[in-house]
């Protein structure tokens, strides 16, 4: 007896469930319908970007292959969306007027882009008509929309600047378009990140050929194109930034109306609880960005600071995993197992890792406080909680600035940039929630032209490090009469082995023969 | 009279050529007698002089170059500890010289009493890959005819089965280099992952120089090793992922070769298949994503995406793979996913890119291919194929139902030791598992619960110190017989020297215990006739070593495998097709999986650190006989604990002080070595040592799902300055060990 399981929505969180559930589908536990509301199957929206300034090719997006899930036996309708979700019957209502029944239905709805309120611009927020020369860069159409523009070297207007702005404001930036960020706040990146950091993410940016305009409110777009489409962003002080194509980048809304129509209970995303199923329904599922993980429990200690969807892709896998184990569980009738399986743990608050080249910026975590703010250091501090602590580099001359905000020794925050592996030692830290080296300049050292570690000091002074031969050994050889690198080799071995130190002891040699300078 | 004979270096995969001189036929100076048990003592040290002189030998591989286990290799011919009579344990628990007559009858007698009550199962056979190929060969038909038993596996379980599992599927067949070593030379880019040859086979660096010089040699290892370390001044570059996450690395570099276009098309297109696949799960793994898993910065992984298509394009690419990598639960899919970057880039089977692995014991190339893995028959044959067991059953002249099915993988094998249908009498050859092998003390408490324990070795190692009956055997250089180098190259060893008069051949034991045993078919224990039926037992098979004769590799013909009857070789596998039905290699898909959560943490004195082990310059494997050479001894006299100063300095753990490392497992007590070369939540230990410093005390039992390889570097462990003062027990230990 197969249980039906149906997930609304394949994106790449969706298609990680779908891979994870494979082996009960073939094992014949699980029929599986997966819905998608686009033609493709899923692919990696994360670098739709980089499609689109034409660094990669579509193909290699991909993160699933309909026929060959269709010959895995699952049933996969693209192009199609749910028209409703009828709970007493459990089943789903599909646009091509079918019906599927579900055993346990999953929500992976994900999320459209936030478009602004601005005129010329339809603020229909559900199902936005966006004018031509306009784009939210989302998905595969959008990304062929930029891809013309960047090949065309046009000028590429990006509003936002959040980290999906800016990736794709470097890209088309290096792939030759002329592009202007435009955002609010005196620096891109918002309340993610401080003001030294942003101020150097700023400049970096700059030198990168993107050109930043900031505390910017913008209220209209011009649409003055030879096509009708825009050409220019309007902002509040009258001024218009001139432009081919305008990139909204204002972050994503979680997609709910279906699971509202249904009456799931939602806040920002589609309630969840600890086993990601909505609220009083135990046959319904949300995972991933339109999902929100928040328990009915009034005082549950781990909800209480629960946030929203993070809009970040990895918590969504994770999901997923989970996910599929679990209901694995339940369609092969170990229900007492599933129930056993521990809780998804806790997200950590998301690191946001610049994606581009010749850039490097890592964000996470708080890191509002500066180093002298007394009051907010010690805000919270007490009890055997300690005190907020921060260590601070910032060279802006050349692009590098390292903020880490720790509490007892680990990150509760922290910022690099232009500092590649500091920034990579120090979202492992983050993530693992492991204590830092008490003197934190050992961070920075890890991006310093010295990192030669090991190499440098060998107490006995090895020279031939496969015979285990010292530069005192070689000495004496010579001072005994040896004057060729064979000679030295056949008295002492040395230079036996990989022959890596031949130029050292003929250097030791020469050192030997030649006339002491008057 | 001098007298001499070229043969190559008793210890690694390297097989360095050199030549043994004797000033005469001299005759080894050793004194039978019962010999401590432990680590050498003070007085056990060789005062005389070794029997031979080492000289190097020209050679394409070491070009006459040895390290020190090489040059000082012979020394251990003539040491006092010596064992050069059959010794047998009494109820005292010390071991007393027997005749041969009596420890013949003594073993085949326990084989039929443990058979007789037990089944035929009940008899195992551990061997090693430092046996020579005619050994090894012999080791696995002697298990399956002779004994009848099915429980035959060898420690080349914990160094080649994952790389050896990835190989078979992707290409069809294993060969560690499919492509002789000289082939480094020129390549402009060489991504070397998980190995550190500088220490473990140090004249192999002499086919990185070129590579070096241009710039390209990138090397992916947690500590800044010493190979790590040519990668400075312009070598090349140096990935220090955390440990556990080279998977993710590699599926990252992949990443980067598709969406950078990187990809061979045409390649991918007529050589391979299973591409889309590939591309589809290399797909969410972009650069920042996995610099955040690997700690390795995204720029990094491009860069080395980019050498290596490059590379590809001119000069050479090659990606190696060592134990590093290797030696995971996800180990045969972390070599999978080496292999695939290999092919997205057109690396395998082209005229000067390749993928390789680097194999590491003597023979452990020979040793994987004839016999002696519980689930193969020789020419790399599997046991499961019944066209293989037919033709094998032909050349033994025994009826196909003789040969038992497939056994169990080391590490099943070992836990099995003493338990109910486990394996209750065991015979051990070239392998010291008391302290090689992953979770050491349970293994040791499953040698204890045997009921007859053989043990074939040349000196008291620690696991001949657990055994009932020790054989004493010969040394490399009292031997004649075939090896095979990491190239897939076969070598001829030599005999320079008479052994001591009471220690035998494998070859004429086993010969001795198959006519005790009234054993069907032959056993000849003269080498060349041996390896004449190994030609024909091999001949068909993907390793098939039909045209290789004693004659033609005494005449320095240079013989790779597979070697048909009347071809001339392969140096060069993969240039027309892969060993597929179709031709095509096979890309498979592979993904990091979770691991298990491993113990909490009991001791609030200690911080938990990930343990990596591994191989220092002076020593090899177990240290059974590095450990019993002078010179090495006293460069590196015990284990110590690799951690960084940082680390250090927030336990409170000064340079050489003594520190306790534990996990649900066991305990090591060592001193440290401060070094920055680790990173700061990382510690190395060496696995040569045994009893309190033995590391694989703390490795765990766990393996991987397709090749049995267990977790020897990936493990958490418990690290705190060790809390008593000295036992003076211990110091003597370290002191003298």
């Amino acid at each position: 007896m197969s249980e039906q399981i149906v997930i609304v929505g394949f994106g790449p969180v969706a298609a990680r469930l779908v891979d994870e559930l494979l082996p009960a589908v073939r094992d014949g536990h699980v029929h599986l319908t997966v819905v998608g509301a686009e033609a493709e199957a899923a692919y990696n929206r994360v670098l739709v970007a980089d499609l689109g300034v034409g660094r990669t090719t579509a193909e290699a997006l991909a993160l699933s292959d309909a026929d060959a899930l269709a010959a895995d036996g699952v049933d996969v309708r693209l192009g199609i969306r749910v028209r409703r979700v009828d709970r007493a019957r459990q089943q789903v209502l599909l646009t091509d007027g079918s019906v599927a029944h579900y055993d346990r239905l999953v929500f992976a709805t994900g999320s459209r882009p936030v478009i602004p309120n601005l005129t010329g611009i339809n603020p229909d927020p559900t199902s936005p008509v966006l004018p031509a020369g306009v784009t939210a860069l989302r998905d595969l159409r959008d990304a062929e929309v930029l891809r013309q523009a960047v090949d065309g070297g046009k000028r590429v207007v990006v509003l936002g600047g959040g980290v999906l702005g800016l990736e794709t404001a470097l890209a088309a930036a290096e792939e030759g378009a002329t592009v202007t960020v435009v955002h609010n706040g005196p620096h891109p990146l918002g309340r993610n990140i401080d003001r030294g950091g942003g101020a150097v993410l700023a400049a970096s940016l700059r030198r990168c050929g993107v050109r930043m305009a900031g505390n910017a409110r913008s209220t209209g777009v011009e649409h003055n194109a030879a096509d009708g489409g825009f050409s220019a962003l309007l902002l509040d002080d009258g001024s218009a930034i001139d432009g081919d194509l305008l990139v909204i980048s204002c972050g994503v809304r979680p997609r709910t109306e279906l699971a509202e129509g249904c009456g799931l209970s939602t806040a920002s995303g589609i309630l969840v609880d600890h086993r990601l199923r909505a609220h009083h329904e135990p046959h319904i599922f949300a995972i991933g960005d339109c999902a929100e993980v928040r328990c009915p429990e009034p005082d549950c200690a781990r909800c209480r600071n629960a946030k929203g969807p993070s809009g970040l892709v990895g918590p969504g896998w994770r999901q997923a995993e989970w996910l599929a184990e679990y209901l694995t569980l339940l369609a092969s009738g170990a229900s007492e197992e599933a129930g056993l399986l521990p809780e998804l743990p806790a997200e950590q608050a998301g690191v946001v890792v610049l994606k581009a080249r010749g850039m490097n910026m890592a964000v996470a975590g708080d890191n509002a406080a500066e180093p002298w703010d007394e009051e907010v250091l010690t805000a919270g501090a007490g009890n055997g909680r300690a005190r907020l602590q921060i260590a601070q580099w910032a060279d802006p001359e050349h692009g590098r600035y390292v903020k880490m905000t720790t509490r007892g020794g680990v990150l509760e925050g922290l910022v690099a940039v232009g500092m590649p592996r500091t920034a990579a030692e120090l979202v492992g830290l983050f993530e693992r929630g492991a204590e830092l080296p008490a003197d934190r300049s050992l961070l920075l050292r890890l991006d310093g032209p010295d990192q030669l570690p090991g190499a440098a000091a060998d107490p006995q002074g090895t020279v031939c490090r496969c015979a285990g031969v010292s530069g005192a050994t070689i000495q004496g050889a010579v001072e005994e009469g040896c004057s060729t690198v064979a000679e030295v080799s056949k008295a002492t071995r040395a230079g036996t082995g990989c022959g890596g130190c031949h130029e050292d002891i003929k250097g030791l040699i020469e050192k030997h023969f030649s006339p002491a300078v008057p | 009279m001098t007298k001499s004979a070229d043969t190559h270096c008793p210890y690694c995969a390297l097989q360095c050529a050199m030549t043994l001189t004797s000033p005469a036929e001299l005759t080894p100076a050793v004194q039978p007698g019962s010999v401590p048990v432990s680590a050498p003592a003070a007085g056990e040290r060789p005062s005389l002089k070794a029997p031979l002189e080492v000289s190097g030998r020209d050679f394409p591989t070491n070009r006459g170059g040895l390290c020190r286990k090489g040059w000082t290799s012979a020394t251990l011919l003539n040491h006092p500890g010596r064992i050069t009579e059959p010794l047998l344990k009494g109820p005292d628990g010390v071991h007393r010289p027997i005749g041969w007559d009596q420890a013949l009858d003594l073993a085949a007698g326990a084989v039929k009493d443990a058979q007789a009550r037990y089944g035929r199962d009940a008899v195992g056979v551990f061997g090693g890959g430092g046996l020579t190929n005619e050994k090894a060969y012999m080791l696995g038909k002697f298990a399956r005819l002779a004994l009848g038993t099915s429980r035959i596996d060898y420690n080349g379980r914990f160094c080649m089965s994952s790389a050896a599992a990835a190989g078979m599927r992707a290409f069809g067949v294993d060969r560690g280099l499919p492509f002789p070593l000289e082939a480094l030379d020129t390549a402009s880019t060489i991504l070397m992952l998980g190995s550190n040859v500088a220490e473990t086979m140090p004249p192999f660096v002499q086919h990185l120089k070129g590579t070096r010089d241009a710039g390209g040699l990138i090397v992916v290892d947690p500590r800044r090793s010493a190979t790590a370390a040519f990668t400075a001044d312009g070598g090349g570059l140096h990935l220090q992922p955390l440990p556990g996450t080279d998977l993710a690395l590699l599926l990252g570099i992949s990443h980067v070769v598709i969406h950078e276009d990187l990809v061979d098309a045409a390649y991918i297109e007529e050589r391979t298949s299973g591409y889309s696949a590939v591309v589809r799960s290399v797909n969410s793994f972009w650069p920042e994503r996995v610099q955040s898993i690997t700690g390795v910065p995204a720029e990094l992984i491009r860069e080395t995406a980019r050498r290596l298509a490059s590379g590809a394009r001119a000069g050479g690419s090659y990606v190696l793979t060592g134990r590093g990598v290797e030696q995971h639960v996800d180990g045969t899919d972390t070599a999978t996913a080496a292999i695939n970057l290999s092919l997205l880039l057109g690396l395998p089977g082209s005229a000067r890119s390749g993928y390789g692995t680097l194999t590491g014991q003597g023979n452990g190339q020979g040793g994987r291919e004839h016999g002696q893995k519980a689930d193969q028959l020789p020419g790399y044959r599997k046991i499961t194929d019944p066209a293989a067991r037919e033709h094998v059953a032909k050349v033994w002249g025994v009826p196909e139902q003789l040969i038992p099915g497939p056994g169990l993988p080391a590490v099943q094998l070992l836990k099995s030791l003493g338990q109910p249908d486990g394996v209750r009498c065991l015979f051990v050859h070239a392998s010291n598992i008391a302290v090689a092998s992953p979770d050491a003390n349970a293994v040791i408490q499953g040698l204890r619960s045997l009921d007859f324990l053989v043990v074939c070795d040349f000196f008291m190692s620690e696991t001949a110190a657990e055994a009932d009956l020790i054989l004493p055997v010969l040394q490399w250089a009292e031997e004649e017989g075939t090896l095979t180098n990491l190239e897939g190259r076969v070598l001829r060893r030599r005999r320079a020297l008479t052994p001591p008069a009471g220690a035998r051949s494998e070859l004429w034991i086993m010969a001795r215990l198959a006519e005790a045993l009234d054993a069907p078919s032959t056993y000849s224990e003269d080498p060349e006739t041996v390896f004449e039926e190994l030609r024909l037992a091999s001949a068909g098979g993907l390793a098939d070593y039909s045209g290789i004769d004693y004659a033609m590799l005494d005449r320095g013909e240079a013989a790779y495998w597979p070697y048909p009857k009347g071809s001339a070789g392969t140096p060069r596998l993969f240039r027309d097709t892969f060993a597929h039905a179709d031709g095509k290699a096979v890309m498979v898909p592979v993904a990091p999986r979770r691991r298990r959560t491993p113990a909490a943490n009991p001791d609030p004195a200690a911080t938990t650190m990930t343990l990596i082990t591994g191989r220092l310059l002076e020593h090899y494997q177990s240290g059974a006989q590095t450990r019993r050479v002078a010179e090495l001894l006293e460069t590196r006299p015990e284990a110590k604990l690799q951690v960084h100063p940082a680390a250090a300095a927030s336990m409170g753990i000064n340079e050489g002080a003594l520190v306790s490392v534990a996990n649900e497992r066991g305990e090591v007590l060592c001193r440290a070595e401060l070094s920055t070369a680790i990173r700061m939540d990382t510690v190395f230990l060496p696995f040569h040592f045994p009893e309190l410093e033995s590391a694989n005390r703390l490795t765990e039992a766990a393996t991987d799902p397709t090749s049995g390889m267990p977790e020897f570097k990936f493990n958490k462990v418990w690290v705190r300055p060790a809390a008593t003062p000295l036992s003076t027990n211990l110091l003597q230990t370290t002191e003298a060990s």
